[in-house]
């Protein structure tokens, strides 16, 4: 009997080649973009899951939301952080430290050399880890023992991608790898690790031991001085709650008040309202680290991962609906069969059978052929999201999970047209007295309305999101990206630092150089302090700001616009005692006039403000300006040239040579500030690049459904229109008829899909401090693309039976 | 009235073409009544497709109230079809969606007759086939000779000067049949012509004159006045 039925679904297929084709490919096109997108799903949602223990692993933060001017989580603790947390509690089995920020103690980026070579490579990924990062992180080693490769004063830790790249077949262990030109003290390679997993949160080719390692005099015992990230491996069941609220407590009273009060922070009094120390799970690190700041990498989003995922299942039930409305819209044409089949004695429930047999070898060819499609279109996926994802192909996992959805897909798509078709009365069918049910029809246009009302918040989306970071790129940052490059390793020319600033401002082309490795880029050093007026230390509440030392250049070369007050003087050490600060601390500490002010550091020096600086964005555009303050002090790994030419590459040329001059063994490493900029908003970039695709592909899917949808009620139709044609009716007068009902339908749709789209766009652009308005203006496009395209699709259609022969119609009656 | 002369029409399938008219010629007279009879297949129905401008034919001429109408464009030919023409089917065809005064108003729509205007002229007409009390309902909800009787309204509620029935009687019964034949005499002593296609002999009988035709020609051709 099963075979009777497939064979009868087999010939139904090829009979109505048309339908089966669009039956079959939207289905496909649906299941391979849901597949496509689960993969990448799957991909961001596995973060750090492979680490053994990784329920058991934390990332510790600081919660600062009630600090004005900070208003958010921190992850940087200070050196003694975690050997305190491991020593004073039992729940803790043991804790590492991870040093990364760009451009500090050579973490980020360094130009190498190794012993016995005299080439210097630029290579990125470096950090400063200890020992028990490697043991609870589980790193693996290909070279070295993983118990002790980090126990020494300078090892370092390189990936195998690395030593492919420089030690092809051999073993590096023992080699001495130098760093930025300096020539003495050398790293020692102890080991090389296996890569990191591409859904692993860290990212790193190099690691440099911390042992016996200080980032300034006594910093290692300093509570404020916080550059560490710091993981803690609890021992197994313990109750997470309570051992945060445990620990926070502890390390506050216990640690960080005494220390503050020691070094005469009059913010020690309220430590405890300000922070809140607890511990993010190492797994959800990639996706729900939205509220941190200064994050070294980029983690993807929770909300990112909910709308991929429901524009994924969108996809599916576009391409179902399809299914369900061509199936029942065909109906007509089957009628005939039921009706014979119940006459020669087939039993509803066997006619249902065979109709759901007949969706379910659809469903199973559409998930076939999407599996294919899905593998096909998978490098162009991957470069669009820029992560190596790959088709699960050994997943016991997938290939069950696909099969039993292709089984679901079949039977809920089959479940109605079946029961539909198998009701035909054979009495009336066979008379010719079946009337097309008017509870179909409404069904079909319900369904419809559901497509479009889909499509219609897709477009606008895409549009909205489109528009978005449209704005961001292009609006007004407070700075001049343009035109500027940045020389990195700049630290490598010491005292000479200066001279060779001074001496590039001579080369034509080039408007100005500043020195300053605090870059209005994310990512780029950062560092601050409690400010308050200096008459009201102790009386008012301090505020946090960003306090970046830059040379008497930087605000000319980089284009901040100065409002009030003087720069910085050209004369060294002249000015020492001032500050620069800008409109968002003016405000935040209420200053009245505010040149000539002093403000001070919370139990620290004054200073003078000599200047008031526009606010400019430093960090990522979905947050407000922060308070931030300049100081003239040297901060030398960067250098900022502002250039003023046509001919950019014979200015950099020059730069180059000047550079050569200056240390001829440093190889001559440059970017552009504007395609850095881009680079910060490169993933947004990418996630709108997918999004826009797999809407377009949405609307197509709905597209398709509709093109063969208004073919079966043309078809349907055709008697009737006959009939008018040759009553008078004219083509347009057929044709206005035919188009109306499905424009009645999109148009339910767009009033449906607007307030949707409103509320979803709204919640997704609160995220963003700077964001553009959503005008009507975007509705009314994605209401007239939405309508063109249906209107297109079904004109064909349409036009068709306008221009029919009524005379064969009626004569085939 | 109408006068067509070597009326050609062929039918292409991908193997073989098929005459459905040979030649064919004859001329119906203002207030004539004229039965078309012959067997299945003998071109009766395409004949009066043509006649009602509802299809091409492949030769030949086909004066309309005194117009060669053979090379009419589809607009011209609707024009003339809709201010001159009306049809009744063997089938009816009405539409199922429309009630019985929507389907009798629908010429009077194309024709652009004003709304009050139409309200009059079809139930004026609904009177006259005695289907008044029924305006309000469905084809489905009528009976056979019910449905062409308003099938006969429709027809004529536009006032055509020529009234083109195929096989009207063929899905009714006897009484039924007798009916509607009344309806067209009576249609006719009022000065409307009428080409009717039938089987029937007797219904024949009703007309003045009957065309015969054989494989697309006519061989015969009987007076009844």
């Amino acid at each position: 009997m099963i075979r009777n039925y497939f064979k009868i679904a087999w010939r139904n297929l090829l009979k109505n080649k048309g339908f089966s084709f669009i039956n079959i490919f939207g289905l496909s096109i649906g299941v391979a973009a849901c597949i496509l997108i689960s993969i990448y799903i799957l991909h961001e949602s596995s973060y750090d899951k492979h680490v053994s223990n990784a329920e058991n692993i934390y990332r510790m933060t600081t919660d600062y939301s009630k600090v004005r001017g900070l208003n958010g989580t921190g992850i940087f603790f200070s050196a003694n952080t975690a050997p305190t947390v491991l020593n004073d509690f039992e729940e803790v089995e043991n804790t590492g430290r991870l040093m990364a920020v760009q451009s500090f103690y050579g973490a980020g980026s360094n130009d190498i050399r190794f012993d016995g070579e005299a080439t210097q490579h630029y290579e990125e990924g470096f950090a400063y880890a200890d020992q028990s990062i490697i043991d609870i992180m589980d790193v693996q080693m290909i070279y070295g023992d993983a118990k002790t490769v980090l126990t020494n004063p300078k090892t370092i830790v390189i990936s195998k991608k690395i030593a492919n790249k420089y030690f092809k077949n051999q073993n590096p262990i023992g080699r001495s790898m130098y760093l930025n030109g300096n020539n003495q003290d050398p790293f020692k390679i102890s080991g090389v690790m296996k890569d990191f997993a591409t859904n692993s949160h860290m990212d790193y080719d190099f690691l440099m031991t911390l042992k016996d390692v200080e980032f300034g005099e006594g910093t290692l015992n300093d509570w404020s001085f916080c550059a560490y990230f710091t993981y803690v491996l609890l021992k197994p069941d313990i109750d997470i709650k309570a051992f945060e609220q445990n620990m926070n407590t502890i390390l506050i009273k216990r640690y960080l008040k005494p220390a503050y009060k020691a070094a005469g922070f009059p913010s020690w009094v309220h430590l405890e309202e300000r922070m809140k120390i607890g511990l993010q799970p190492l797994t959800d690190i990639n996706l729900y680290s939205s509220h941190i700041f200064s994050q070294l990498n980029f983690s993807n989003d929770i909300k990112t991962i909910w709308i991929f995922g429901i524009v994924a299942l969108f996809i599916l039930i576009i391409a179902s609906i399809n299914f369900v409305n061509l199936s029942t819209a065909k109906s007509a044409n089957r009628a005939k069969e039921v009706g014979l089949r119940k006459v020669v004695g087939s039993t509803r429930r066997q006619l249902i059978g065979q109709f759901l047999a007949e969706s379910i070898l659809i469903s199973l060819m559409a998930f076939s052929i999407g599996i294919v499609l899905s593998a096909l279109c998978m490098p162009l996926f991957r470069s669009m999201c820029g992560i190596h994802l790959v088709m699960p192909w050994s997943s016991v996992m997938f290939i069950a999970t696909t099969l039993l959805t292709s089984l679901i897909v079949g039977i809920l798509a089959g479940l109605y047209p079946s029961f539909y078709l198998s009701k035909f009365n054979s009495v009336n069918v066979l008379k010719g007295r079946l009337s097309i049910g008017n509870k179909s029809n409404a069904l079909r246009g319900g369904l419809v309305v559901f497509q479009f009302t889909i499509s219609i918040v897709l477009i606008v989306g895409t549009l909205i999101v489109n528009k978005q970071l449209q704005f961001i790129l292009n609006s007004k940052i407070g700075f001049e990206k343009d035109q500027v490059v940045q020389l990195y390793s700049t630290n490598v020319l010491n005292f000479k630092t200066k001279s060779f600033r001074d001496e590039l401002k001579t080369i034509p082309g080039v408007a100005n150089a500043s020195i300053s490795d605090f870059l209005p880029l994310k990512g780029s050093n950062r560092g601050g302090e409690y400010f308050v007026k200096t008459e009201k230390i102790g009386i008012d509440e301090s505020i946090y700001a960003q306090l970046w030392s830059i040379d008497e250049n930087y605000i000319e070369t980089l284009g901040i616009q100065l409002l009030e007050g003087r720069n910085f003087f050209k004369k060294d050490k002249a000015d020492r005692e001032t500050i620069i600060i800008n409109q968002a601390l003016v405000k935040a500490l209420h200053l009245e006039n505010p040149i000539g002010k002093n403000i001070s550091r919370e139990g620290g020096r004054s200073w003078e403000i000599v200047g008031i600086v526009e606010d400019f964005n430093y960090d990522d555009m979905k947050q407000t300006i922060k308070p931030l303050c300049f100081v003239n002090n040297m901060s030398n790994s960067v250098m900022s040239v502002k250039l003023n030419t046509t001919d950019v590459s014979a200015t950099l040329a020059a730069i180059a040579g000047k550079w050569k001059a200056f240390v001829p063994d440093v190889a001559f490493r440059y970017k552009f500030m504007d395609a850095s900029f881009a680079n910060m908003y490169e993933n947004v970039s990418r996630i709108k690049a997918v999004f826009t695709t797999f809407a377009i592909l949405a609307i197509l899917v709905a597209c398709l459904g509709l093109l063969a949808l208004s073919a079966y009620m043309v078809e349907q139709r055709n008697r009737e229109m006959s009939i008018r044609k040759v009553l008078g009716a004219s083509v347009q007068t057929i044709f206005k008829l035919l188009t109306k009902n499905f424009l009645v339908l999109v148009i339910i749709a767009l009033a449906v899909a607007i307030p949707v789209a409103y509320y979803l766009m709204q919640t997704w652009l609160q995220d963003y401090e700077y964001k553009i308005d959503m005008s009507w203006s975007v509705f009314a496009i994605a209401g007239i693309i939405a309508l063109a395209i249906a209107l297109l699709t079904i004109s064909y259609h349409a036009m068709k039976s306008a221009l029919i022969n009524p005379a064969k119609v009626l004569r085939t009656e | 009235m109408i006068k067509i002369t070597d009326l050609e029409k062929y039918y292409k399938t991908d193997e073989l073409q098929t005459i459905a008219l040979n030649k064919l010629s004859f001329e119906v007279k203002e207030g004539e009544f004229v039965a078309i009879m012959g067997p299945s297949g003998c071109g009766k129905s395409t004949l009066l497709n043509i006649l009602g401008m509802l299809d091409d034919s492949d030769g030949g001429s086909f004066i309309f109230n005194g117009e060669e109408v053979i090379d009419y464009n589809e607009r011209k030919r609707a024009n003339i079809r809709k201010h001159n023409i009306g049809f009744v089917f063997q089938s009816f065809n009405l539409i199922d969606q429309l009630s019985v005064f929507e389907n009798v108003e629908l010429p009077l729509i194309y024709t652009g007759v004003k709304k009050a205007e139409r309200k009059k002229r079809v139930e004026e007409v609904l009177e006259k086939m005695q289907i008044m009390h029924r305006r309000k309902h469905f084809p489905q909800q009528l009976s056979g000779g019910q449905q062409q009787r308003v099938a006969v309204a429709r027809a004529v509620v536009n006032n055509p000067k020529l009234i083109l029935a195929d096989e009207p009687t063929g899905n009714l019964d006897s009484s039924n049949g007798n009916e509607v034949m009344d309806l067209l005499t009576e249609l006719n002593s009022q000065g409307t012509t009428i080409v009717m296609v039938t089987h029937s002999e007797h219904d024949a009988k009703f007309t003045h004159r009957i065309i015969r035709m054989l494989d697309g020609q006519k061989v015969a051709e009987n007076s009844l006045v």
